[in-house]
This record gives C-alpha cells, structure tokens and sequence, in this order.
C-alpha cells in the first residue's frame, strides 16, 4: 500500500503566487475577489481624477495673474475671494484654534475622568451636526437676533464651531501619545504641573496638534452652507470690520456661477471653476502641509521610544 | 484656570445650538403638531395667498433613500478598494495612492455639485439614463434630464463623498490586523483572498461598521451638493430614481431666506432642522457605540462627521 | 454661542448696529447738495407733486447695501456712479439673491434696501414696518427652446396647463389651436420654475392665476407667491435668478421659461425665442415699450396709498399681460439720520427724469419710467423715510 505524498502548501504572505493554491473553482474566485477590488479601487480613484481634471479645464480660460489683482466683479479676477477665505482662515485659527487646543491639552492632562468623559462625549456629538444646521442658528441668532448683520464675525463662530471638535480630538491624542516617562520624570524632578505640561509635555505633541489644526484649516476652506447665511457675499475686498459686511470666499463664487450663463466680457463658468481651482490648490498645499507635519513627528517619536 | 474653561465651550456650543433649534422650532411643534410627520407635503408659503402645508415625510423620505443608496455603493467599493491598497500593491506605492483618499475627503461639497452639474451628470444622462428610460421599466422610465440632476445622480455623488471616509478607516484598519493571524491562514493553505475573508475582514468588521455609520451621517447632513444636483421641482414624491427630490437639509438651505417673514415658516424649517440634527446625531453616536464597545484594533482616525 | 463672546456682543452690538456712519445726527434740510453736482429735485413730473422729500449730500460716508430681485439688479447695478457724482457721501452697493431675499434682508436689517418685483404681503403691509417704493415700470418675457420656430402664441390657460403637466408636448392640440400655420414639433415640455424666492414667480403666477381663475388661481391650486406649491411634473426643472433660467433654458431643448425683461438681451443671445402672449383683449403681444405702457395706463388708476398694486393682465387692447413695479423694500424707521437722508436722496434720484428715470439709463434694460399720476403718492411714501 503506498501512501501518496501530500505536497505541503507553502509559501510567502497572502497575495502571492505560490505552487498550489487549491482547485480551480478556488483559484478562479481568488482571482474574481481580487479582480472585484481592483474595479473598486478604480471606482475610488477615477472620480477624483475626474474632478481634478474637469475643474481645471475648465478653470483654464480664467487662469492668469489678474485672479490676484482684480476682484471678482471681472471675469477674472478673485481677489476678494481669495483674501476673504485666508481671511476667515485665519479667524478660525485664532478662534477654535486657540480654544481647541486648550480645550485638548486640559482634557489629557488636567480632566477628572468623569468629567472629561462627558466633555469628550458633547464635543464628539458636535461633531456630528449638520454644517446646515450650523448655518441656520448663525443666521437667526448671530446675523437676525443679535443685530450683527453678515459679517466676519459671525462667519468665523459658525466655522469654528464647525471646526472645533477636530481641533480638541486631535490636540487631544497628540498630548496623550507623549509617552508617559516624561510625565513621570518630571513629577519626580518636582516640577509642578503646569510647568511639565508647558515645557515638557506640550513640545513633543506640537506636530500632531498642528496636523489637527491643519485638517481645520482644510474643512474650513471648503465650507458653503453656514457661510451662505452669516457672510453671504461681496465683490469686494475684505475690510477687518467684525459685523454689517458681507466678504466673499471662494466656494460662494463657485455655488454663484454654477447657474450663470457666459455673457460676453465675463465668463462665469470659467470663474466658478477657477474659484473651485484655487480652493483645490489650497487644499492640495494644506494636505503636503499635514505630510510634512506627521512625518517629522513620526522620527520625532521614534527618536522617543524610551 | 483657563484651559478648564476652553473644554466646556465645546459642550456649550451644542447646548446652544440644541437649544436655539428647540426654541424656534417650538411654535411649529405646538401648531403642527403630528400632522408635520404623517404630511405628505412640505410647501411653505410666501404669505401672499395659499396656505402652507408642512409635512416633512417627503424631505425625510429622500434623504433616506439617497443616503442608503450611497452607503449601499460606498460600502462595498470602499472596504474593495481598501483592501487591495493594503493587501496587494506595493508598500511604497501605498502612500502616493493613498492621497487620492486624502484628496477625495477634502474636496469641498461645491465642487462636487459643480463636477456632477457639468461632467458627472450630463455623462449619466447621456449615456446611461437615457437608453434605460426607454426601457419602460417602472421607476426607470421618466424625468430624466439633460444635465442628469435627480435622485440617482444625486445619491452616486454623495457616495463618491463617503467613500473616503470608509476606505481610510478600513485601511487603517486593515494595516493593524496581527501578522501572525495572517501568516497563520497561509500556513492552513488559504490563498490571498480566503485569507482576506477568514481572518482579516472578521478583524476589522465591526470598525468597517462604525466607519459606514459615520459615512451615513456625512450623507445625511450634505446640503450644496446636493441642493445642486437635486433638481427639486415640485412638492412630493419622485415617481422614478431619475426625478427631482429634495433632502431636509437642501429644503431648509432653499427657503431659509423666504421663512425670514413668514414666521410659520421659520418655525417649520426649524423643526425640519431638529429632526435632521436628531437623525444624524443618533447616527453617529451609534456608530461611535459600535467603535467603542467591539472595536478592537486601530480608533478611528479623525474624519469629517459633514 | 460662545459665552465671552455673547458678553461681547452686547457691547459690540451697540458699535455694529450704525454700519458706518457717525453718530451725528447732521443732515443738511438743503434741497441742494453741497458737492458733487445738483441734488434731484422733489417733483417728479408735472401736477401735484405730494409731499417732498428732504434730500442732500449726508454730513458722512453712507453705504446703501442693496439685496434682492435679479430682475431689478442690472438696472441698480447702473446706478451706482450716478448716484455717487450725485450725492458724493452715497454710495449703492447692490447685489442679487431673489426678491424673497431682498424683503427678509430689508426687514431683518442686513441690507438698507431690498429689491423686489413683488409688493409686500398683507401681513408685512399691516404690520406698517416696511415700505415698499416703486421706481420703475418693468415686465417678463416668456421664452421657449424650440429652434426653427418663430413668433409662437401662448395664453395664460395652456402656460397653466403646462406648468401643470396636463400639456407635455409641443405639438399638443391646444398649443396648436393658437398657431395655426406653425409646424410644432413632438418634443416634450420641459416646463422651468425658479427655485430660490423670486419675485419673477410672484409674477408669473399672477398671471397664471389671473388667467385661468378655476384652475392655477383657485383655493385648491398653487396660486400666486415669491414660493408657490408647484404641481408635481416630472419633466419640471428648475434654476436660480433670471441668469440661471436662460442658461439651463439653453441648455434644454423644449424648454419654456418666465424670464424677467431685464435679462432679454441675453435670454436671446442665448438663442431662446420670445413667445406672445395673449392679453385680456385678445391680442397676441410682445412686450415693447408701448405694450407696457398701454397696461400700465390701464391699470394704475387706483394705486393705493400703500403702493402694493399689481399691473398683471391689465384691460385694453395691445397691454402686455405681465407687467409690473419695480419696488425698493425700505424700513420707514432708520437707525440714524444720515441713513434715513441717503435713502431719500437713492429714491428721489430713482424716479427723476434728471436722475436715473432717463430713456438712458432705463431703456437697456427694457424698463419704462413710473406713470406720472403714480409719482405724487411714491413722494409722500420717500418723504415719510426719517431716522
């Protein structure tokens, strides 16, 4: 009686061809799944070839140097819109950047648990709201009730309370992912604690905090509906006045122009799309941004491992 | 001290906003009363003649049904996509692909209106839509449009936005599974993809899940994009998956600035602003649930809850 | 929202709510200006001239925010450098949006002035708060997609049908009963409505409702608004201002559209047909400055005090059926005086014939100037603006 010989199945990691992967129904479904997810794959990346490539064909006509010098009254120009998104960035930055890094840093470090529960909890359901909604209240509370009229101010408090969780979750995880001797070295040097947090705690986590105030900056930049109804829009340039006047920002040009026909002299199609152009660019330069950010931070803590 | 101050701001923020949505939603509560959710049709009126009708069934009806619809599609494409970046290609080249993830998450709702207005839809309409409306068949036969605005359109929009949000959790997912596990599948002779069914996919469901739940409340609560795309033409209920429709929160972006000096219908779309808050709120607090209690491996990464 | 910040607010408020202007209160009473070339003058034409209105440079830099009708925006939008050599502290900055938006901006304060094709709602109007202020005489057109067909005739009743899906396609009996001799296609209707507040809807379905009173006019029926429950049609489309309408019109062969007179030049550029319609006499007409003056006179002799009048489907032979006032939606109580005098220095430079009521400035965009017997009453309503 002989015993056939069983040829093991060996062979390197999942995915690689090996000598005998099974009969051929399983071979022919391996290669169908795999086949399934590289049209997914494709599914997911055509798209935003597409409206990378549509936006900027049709941004082209518009594209020149005159988007930085003229207002948006002229075809094309987008002056005002661009000043007024860097504007509102930068108000966002100070608002929720500000409060949410603080917000962060006295959640990892100073919170009584419970406590800190329940804060982390309201700031995750906010999270959650509508950007609508968010516009909503703006516009009866801030611009209606409390007489401010479209302005920047009540612009920058609908973004920032957009903005403001991410902010707090990611200053959050950075203090946290600090690792834990430090803190301990330093209560044994008999720091007091406001003294490690600021000095010792705080400098490491910066990279991530950063990356969190990035991710801000790049919700911010695309943001439509609650801006619609607290800044509404204007043709021109941003004065630094808080209340009564309206600025502009680059997806309102966009949303404007969608339903505009080219009349002769001013090609709104064009412009729309290079407003949408130019909110791209600035995303694409916030997300380098946050690769440069979490790549020195990632040595940095490597460099750390204690 | 002041950094205690800066973590409750974020509660704050949502009590107000809670409560300003409460208070001027209270008069269409106490008026409509349960006429507003069993109504068929939501008409405000301009207070010049007519009297308004505020049934929010038609609203919430489509914004269920676009939003499964892009979930339905999202999913699949998204945990497909995901697991061939991870599984399959190259680690070096997994970076630079990955940014088309990143790219896709931040692009602004408004270019994504603007992409399916003049290239996504007009494509869908021509190509698609049209040979199937000949068909006959039922809910596939009417309404289609030159620009392809509608319900279909619309819902395939809002699932190439929710798709970054699944794929980068399930890749960050993905890449925590043990190799051990792997290696251990290899070694009972599964090939690549039994592999990815046996071990991985079990290791990362109920993370994919929480991923899909905030995806969900991302579709729920999109306004511009939608308000693009919608064509929302008539008061009622679309007759074919082509049909103009229209979602709670694209109806109160639409005629918030009408309801200013109709009181009714200020209070009406407050009300339409409350449900929605509710329904994604829920949302994402049982998608945060699932994270949390079954989760294992990697937390979810911080993405755009709108 | 934020609690330091509702402390602020309240402080800040204070400074926030006099958009510009001091808080002297020094407004010159001189029917002159001091600089900047000769103020209007109080009469508008000839007769009894009403009450006159105070006017003259303000003593400071007035921004006059002005949001609203798309159809009155190109006109305003030529406005702005007469009225500024006029009145050198005045300067206009209009936008567009809607007539709905224009009448909640006005009310609410975030802009002095809104442009509105409609009157104000019997509610607004017994409230007493707001005023509305024609400055000119304007109409709407009625533009269809149908390339190779010229001169087409439409009335109110089968416009009423198709917006209501009863009529779907061009070659349908009761379009072709009014144009006998035209060959109509068999395309199918796509019948397009405005989606944001508008007063160009407010108008259209006036006239919808004027002209088919047991159908689109009744109780059971969409009615007249700047927001109408329109019947459900699945070929319906829908866009936002009178810009928006011609190019989705364009782009939808078989398209019909209500688009306001102001935009005519470009709805045609477009390549979209004017349509006739038919008035209460029977003509099939367009409209042209005659036209709209024959309704006009037809239908302003009993404007009330309040100004809200409509001109839709006015009598006589050769009266274009949709025509209509051109309303500035003011706050009869302003924050200061200088805003009060620069708004009274807008109107009454609105509606004089060496102001901005010239065939130059009016002509471009199809508009007509207010008719003399209105002028009186639209005085004593400017007179009445203070702060």
């Amino acid at each position: 009686m002989s015993t056939a010989v069983v040829e093991p199945e060996v062979g390197g990691l999942p995915g690689e061809p090996r000598a005998n992967s099974g009969g051929a129904a399983r071979k022919n479904r391996d290669r169908l799944t795999w086949g399934l997810c590289g049209l997914a794959f494709l599914l997911i990346v055509s798209p935003a070839i597409s409206i990378l490539i549509s936006v900027f064909h049709q941004a082209a006509p518009d594209f020149s140097l005159s988007m930085f010098t003229k207002t948006t009254a002229d075809t094309s120009g987008l002056s005002n819109a661009i000043l007024g998104t860097l504007l509102l960035l930068l108000g966002v930055l100070i608002v929720a950047g500000t409060i949410g890094v603080a917000a962060g840093i006295w959640l990892a470090e100073f919170a009584p648990p419970r406590l800190g529960g329940v804060l982390r909890f309201l700031s995750e359901v906010l999270s959650g709201s509508p950007s609508i909604v968010i516009g909503y209240v703006g516009y009866v509370a801030l611009v209606t009730s409390f007489h401010w009229g479209y302005g920047l101010l009540p612009a920058v408090l609908a973004l920032s309370t957009l903005v403001l969780p991410y902010v707090v979750k990611t200053t959050e995880v950075a203090m946290r992912q600090v690792p834990s001797a430090l803190r301990e070295a330093s209560e044994a040097l008999g720091l007091f604690r406001a003294t490690a947090v600021a000095r010792i705690i705080l400098p490491p986590a910066i990279p991530g905090i950063v990356s969190g105030l990035i991710i801000a900056l790049a919700i911010s930049t695309g943001e439509t509906a609650p801006l619609l109804f607290t800044a509404n829009f204007s043709n021109n340039n941003p004065t630094f006045h808080l209340f009564h006047h309206s600025l502009g920002y680059l997806t309102a040009v966009t949303f404007n122009d969608i339903s505009q026909p080219n009349t002769p002299g001013h090609n709104y199609a064009a412009q729309g799309a290079a407003a949408a152009a130019v909110t791209l660019v600035i995303l694409i330069v916030l997300i380098a941004l946050g690769r440069v950010v979490s790549a020195r931070s990632r040595r940095a803590t490597a460099r750390m491992s204690l | 001290m002041g950094l205690a101050v800066a973590a409750f701001i974020p509660g704050v923020a949502l009590a107000c906003l809670a409560a300003e949505m409460i208070w001027q939603a209270y008069p269409s509560i106490r008026d409509n009363g349960t006429s507003f959710f069993t109504g068929h049709v939501f008409a405000i009126s301009s207070g010049y003649s007519g009297t308004a009708s505020f049934g929010i069934l038609p609203l919430l009806w489509g914004t269920l049904i676009s939003s499964l619809i892009a979930l339905a599609i999202a999913l699949p494409v998204a945990v497909g996509g995901a697991i061939l970046l991870v599984e399959r290609i190259p680690k070096r080249l997994q970076g630079p692909l990955s940014v088309f993830l990143e790219l896709l998450a931040g692009i602004p709702s408004v270019v994504f209106g603007l992409w399916g207005v003049f290239t996504f839809g007009p494509l869908l309409s021509r190509d698609i839509y049209k040979p199937i409306s000949k068909l006959g068949l039922p809910w596939l036969s009417s309404g289609v449009t030159p620009n392809g605005s509608g319900m279909l359109t619309a819902s395939l929009v809002l699932c190439v936005m929710i798709i970054p949000i699944i794929a980068s959790t399930t890749r960050e997912l993905l890449r925590s599974v043990p190799q051990t596990s792997k290696e251990g599948a290899v070694a009972l002779g599964l090939n690549g993809s039994e592999a990815v069914r046996v071990v991985t996919l079990p290791f990362v469901r109920t993370g994919v899940i929480a991923a899909a739940f905030l995806g969900w409340g991302r579709a729920l609560g999109e306004t511009i994009a939608v308000l693009l795309i919608s064509n929302n033409n008539a008061n009622g209920y679309p007759h074919s998956i082509f049909a103009g429709f229209t979602t709670m929160a694209a109806t109160i972006a639409q005629d918030l600035d009408t309801a200013l000096t109709v009181p009714a219908a200020l209070h009406a779309l407050a009300e339409v602003g409350l449900v929605l808050l509710a329904v994604t709120l829920i949302t994402n607090f049982i998608g945060r649930l699932i994270a949390q209690r079954f989760g294992g491996g990697a937390g979810l990464p911080v993405g755009r809850g709108v | 929202m934020i609690p330091f910040a509702v402390a602020a607010a309240v402080a800040l408020g204070a400074c926030g709510s006099s958009s510009s202007s001091s808080s002297t209160t020094g407004a010159t009473t001189a029917t002159t200006a001091g600089s900047g070339g000769s103020s209007a003058t109080t009469t508008g034409g000839g007769g009894n001239s009403g009450a006159s209105a105070q006017v003259g440079n303000p003593s400071s830099d007035v921004t006059l925010n002005e949001s609203g009708s798309s159809l009155l925006y190109p006109f305003l939008q030529t406005l702005v450098a007469p009225i500024k050599s006029a009145y050198s502290n005045v300067t206009l900055v209009p936008a567009a949006g809607g007539s709905g938006k224009g009448i909640a901006d006005a009310t609410a304060g975030t802009s002095q002035m809104g442009g509105s094709d409609a009157y104000l709602t019997p509610a607004e109007l017994s409230a007493g708060t707001l005023l509305n202020v024609p400055i000119a005489v304007s109409a709407q057109d009625v533009f269809v997609n149908l390339p190779g067909v010229t001169g087409l005739k439409l009335d109110g009743s089968v416009l009423s049908q198709i917006y209501q899906g009863k009529i779907t396609k061009w070659n349908d009996s009761a379009i072709a009963a009014l144009n006998s001799g035209v060959s109509l296609p068999s395309t199918a209707i796509y019948p397009l409505h405005r989606s944001d507040s508008s007063g160009d809807t407010f108008l259209f379905t006036s006239f919808l409702s004027k002209t088919d009173t047991s159908g689109w006019g009744s109780s059971s029926g969409p009615e007249f608004g700047t927001t109408v429950k329109w019947p459900s049609v699945s070929n319906a489309l829908t866009a936002s201002g009178n810009p928006g309408m011609v190019q989705t019109c364009k782009a939808t062969p078989g398209c019909v559209a209500y688009i306001g007179i102001s935009a005519q030049n470009t709805a045609e550029a477009a390549g979209l047909q004017l349509a006739s319609l038919q008035d209460q006499a029977g003509d099939y007409v367009t409209a042209t400055p005659t036209t709209i003056n024959n309704a006009v006179a037809n239908s302003t002799s009993n404007v009330p005090a309040n100004l809200a009048a409509s001109l839709i489907y006015a009598s006589g032979s050769m009266s274009y059926p949709i025509v209509n006032f051109e309303y500035i939606v003011v706050k009869k109580t302003q924050p200061d005086a200088n805003t009060a005098l620069a708004i009274r220095d807008f109107l009454t430079f609105a509606i004089s014939t060496s102001g901005a009521s010239t065939s130059a400035l009016l002509a471009p965009q199809h508009f007509e100037a207010l008719p003399t017997s209105v002028v009186p009453k639209v005085n004593t309503a400017i007179a009445s603006i203070a702060g």
